[in-house]
């Protein structure tokens, strides 16, 4: 006998697949309205967490860490939520990597941090309107040429030189009327320093320049160019370099027998110049906006939470990292963006940036933001028994 | 100032040599690139460092713990990394891409252990500043003279004087008829890339006493130049490494003095070129078999 199918009961079949789609729909529309309710505010980090650069990346991932402990709920917003990418320091990488975040949920692009890498995503994020904040990069004129997308966190090394200068000579007991500048020609900010924001300010202050001497990002030897400078006998040392090349550069000056007074760029803000540099760099002077023996009560509990949960003193990278996490929160919830509406969300994350006046950060104090960059008033420091202290 | 200038090419020569010497010894007898050698070096600078940090003691023994454990780590490198390859037949790119994959692993795990920053040996290791007048120099420099020559020294004898040293060029001029001589091949190359890890590691802590810059990533630039020397001296020629070394040493430092430092790499590889072009073999060439 063939086998028959038993009648299918369609109107039963019918009835239990609507009841399922609405339960589905009712469901669905549930999760939904709770995610509403409280939607996640993205932003995309990018640091150097491996590389030549590293060392900037590990201490701002532990500045993140710190900064997302604290202030990770937004309240009515939900919860910040980072996406964090590592560029190794490399521009071809940082490209990648602010492409592949304007693409995504992100409200705003925090990084990259070194001006060179700033250099070229910085127009990226303006074509794909993207707010893009670096709290590293000092090279004068990145954020500027960038509008209305781009801004930075530190300080220009424009805004530092001048105040710095005018202490430095002042604190000389013999007259500096020359200097030898030593430039790292491979760093894109130190280059810039070296051969435009010193010699500007330096000619304010009726200084003559020698010679401009280079060396590059990485080296270890730099006997050859200090014999140079050893030639022409000049009265001060300027320095623009990162900290690790500036702290050899000095070991090297006072090896080869020169005492001359050396005052440095802002790369240089790191306390492995001083670990490294040793009494070679007893009396160099720099300007900043943060350092890690500020006895501002606030600059210091947190120095002090850093250097016990992670072994080591916090440098400018981290600050910078930590601040302008706080500011980007900060624009969160004042212009109530809620990740629901991305490009309405970063037209008024760019518009806070773009508007920020006299605005409180944990750590640097004031900000305001000029043309895309950042405005505080730097301190000008001294590097005295082992430790950056205000120069008296 | 031209004085001053060329013994700070004698300082920087003299460590370059010492690294191009490990790359002629493996080539000259396994005829192969060992890419992980600028990482060896960096670990024999760590070695140093630690000998001096965490055991409180001289110069002296951080030379020896550098020695020590870039010996063994060439050996480890040996059996882990070429030995396997080598046993399944003619291969020329396996090895070498082993090597550069060890050498990353090797950066990786010294950043996790040690940190991306760069370390620095304490600061009386800086040594007395003699002024000469026309030269200044440190006791530190005269030391680190001294142990690159000395090193370079006894490696000639070695390779000259010793029954091993014969084993090792023998195998250096075909490595089946040394076999055939009854000369253990696995046992020599294992003691080259002994002796040319050790000789990196001494370079590595002569390079950090000097100028302070112990990190993950100093092998990278070294790497390079040690082979750019390699290919001046005459590949697989330890004299040519030596003469090499510090021919390279002075002329970088010489161009960072007269011209600007972005010309020293320029220099260098320049200098391959120009050798290369007049003596495709090198300044040197012939091989470790050369030593007799």
């Amino acid at each position: 006998m063939a086998y028959v199918n038993p009648p299918r009961p369609r109107r039963h079949a019918r009835a239990a697949m609507l009841t399922l789609c609405a339960g589905a729909c009712a469901a669905a529309a549930m999760i939904s309205m709770t995610e509403l309710a409280h939607a996640d505010v993205s932003l995309g980090v990018l640091i150097p967490s491996s590389g030549k650069g590293a060392a900037y990346g590990i201490q701002q991932q532990n500045a993140i860490d710190m900064f997302m402990e604290k202030y990770s709920d937004l309240g009515a917003a939900g919860k910040l939520k980072l996406d964090i990418y590592d560029t190794r320091g490399e521009n071809p990488e940082a490209i990648n990597l602010t492409r592949k975040l304007m693409g995504g949920d992100v409200v705003a692009i925090v990084g990259p941090q070194f001006s060179g890498e700033a250099e070229v995503s910085f127009p990226l994020a303006v074509r794909g309107e993207v707010p893009i904040v670096t709290p590293m990069a000092a090279k004068p004129g990145i954020a500027n040429a960038n509008q209305p997308w781009a801004f930075r966190y530190a300080l220009t090394s424009e805004n530092v030189y001048g105040p710095l200068l005018d202490a430095w000579v002042k604190h000389q007991s013999k007259p500096i009327k020359t200097v030898v500048v030593l430039m790292d020609g491979k760093d894109a900010v130190s280059a810039n320093d070296g051969k435009n924001v010193f010699p500007s300010v330096l000619k304010a202050h009726g200084l003559q320049i020698l010679d401009t001497i280079t060396f590059q990002t990485g080296d270890i030897d730099y006997s050859a160019q200090v014999t140079r400078a050893k030639a022409l006998n000049p009265d001060g040392i300027v320095i623009s370099a990162l900290y690790n090349e500036a702290a050899h550069v000095a070991v090297e000056l006072r090896k080869q027998g020169m005492t001359q007074p050396i005052v440095a760029g802002v790369g240089i803000n790191h306390p492995k110049f001083i670990e490294l540099g040793g009494d070679a760099v007893e009396g160099a002077m720099a300007g900043f906006d943060f350092f890690v023996d500020d006895p501002k009560p606030a600059v210091a509990s947190w120095a002090a939470d850093f250097e016990k949960r992670f072994k080591a003193q916090p440098s400018n990278a981290a600050a910078e990292m930590y601040d302008t996490l706080y500011l980007m929160r900060d624009c969160i919830i004042s212009t109530g963006i809620t990740g629901k509406d991305i490009a309405a969300d970063r037209v008024k994350m760019r518009d806070c940036w773009a508007n920020m006046k006299n605005k409180s950060a944990p750590l640097m104090g004031t900000t305001s933001i000029e043309k895309g960059d950042a405005v505080r008033s730097p301190v000008v420091l001294e590097v005295k028994g082992g430790r950056f202290s205000v120069a008296q | 100032m031209l004085l001053q200038q060329l013994t700070n090419g004698l300082m920087l020569g003299s460590t370059y040599a010492l690294v191009a010497i490990g790359y002629s010894l493996i080539f000259g007898v396994l005829r192969l690139l060992h890419l992980a050698h600028g990482e060896v070096f960096m670990v024999g600078a760590f070695a140093g460092l630690i000998v001096v940090l965490w055991f409180s003691l001289g110069p002296f023994a951080a030379v020896f713990g550098g020695l020590v454990v870039a010996g063994i780590l060439g050996i480890i490198l040996e059996l882990v990394a070429f030995r396997p390859i080598r046993r399944r037949g003619d291969n020329y790119l396996a090895p070498i891409v082993s090597s550069v994959g060890a050498g990353l692993v090797l950066q990786e795990v010294m950043t996790k252990l040690f940190g991306a920053e760069q370390q620095g040996f304490p600061r009386q290791f800086a040594g007395a500043v003699y002024d000469l007048g026309i030269i200044s120099i440190t006791s530190t420099q005269i030391f680190i003279i001294v142990v690159a020559f000395a090193s370079m020294i006894a490696l000639h004898l070695f390779v000259t004087r010793s029954r091993l040293g014969v084993a090792i060029r023998a195998t250096s001029e075909n490595l089946e008829i040394a076999s055939i001589l009854g000369i253990n091949v696995d046992f020599v190359i294992m003691l080259t890339f002994a002796i040319a890890s050790a000789l990196g590691g001494i370079a590595g802590v002569l390079v950090g006493l000097n100028f302070n810059a112990v990190s993950p990533f100093m092998g990278i630039d070294m790497a390079t130049k040690g082979m750019a020397i390699m290919l001046i001296g005459g590949l697989g020629s330890i004299y040519g490494a030596m003469a090499g070394g510090l021919l390279l040493g002075v002329g970088e430092v010489l161009s960072v003095a007269y011209l600007a430092s972005s010309y020293r790499d320029a220099f260098a590889f320049g200098l391959m070129i120009i050798v290369l072009l007049l003596r495709p073999r090198g300044l040197f060439a012939t091989g470790i078999g050369e030593a007799r």
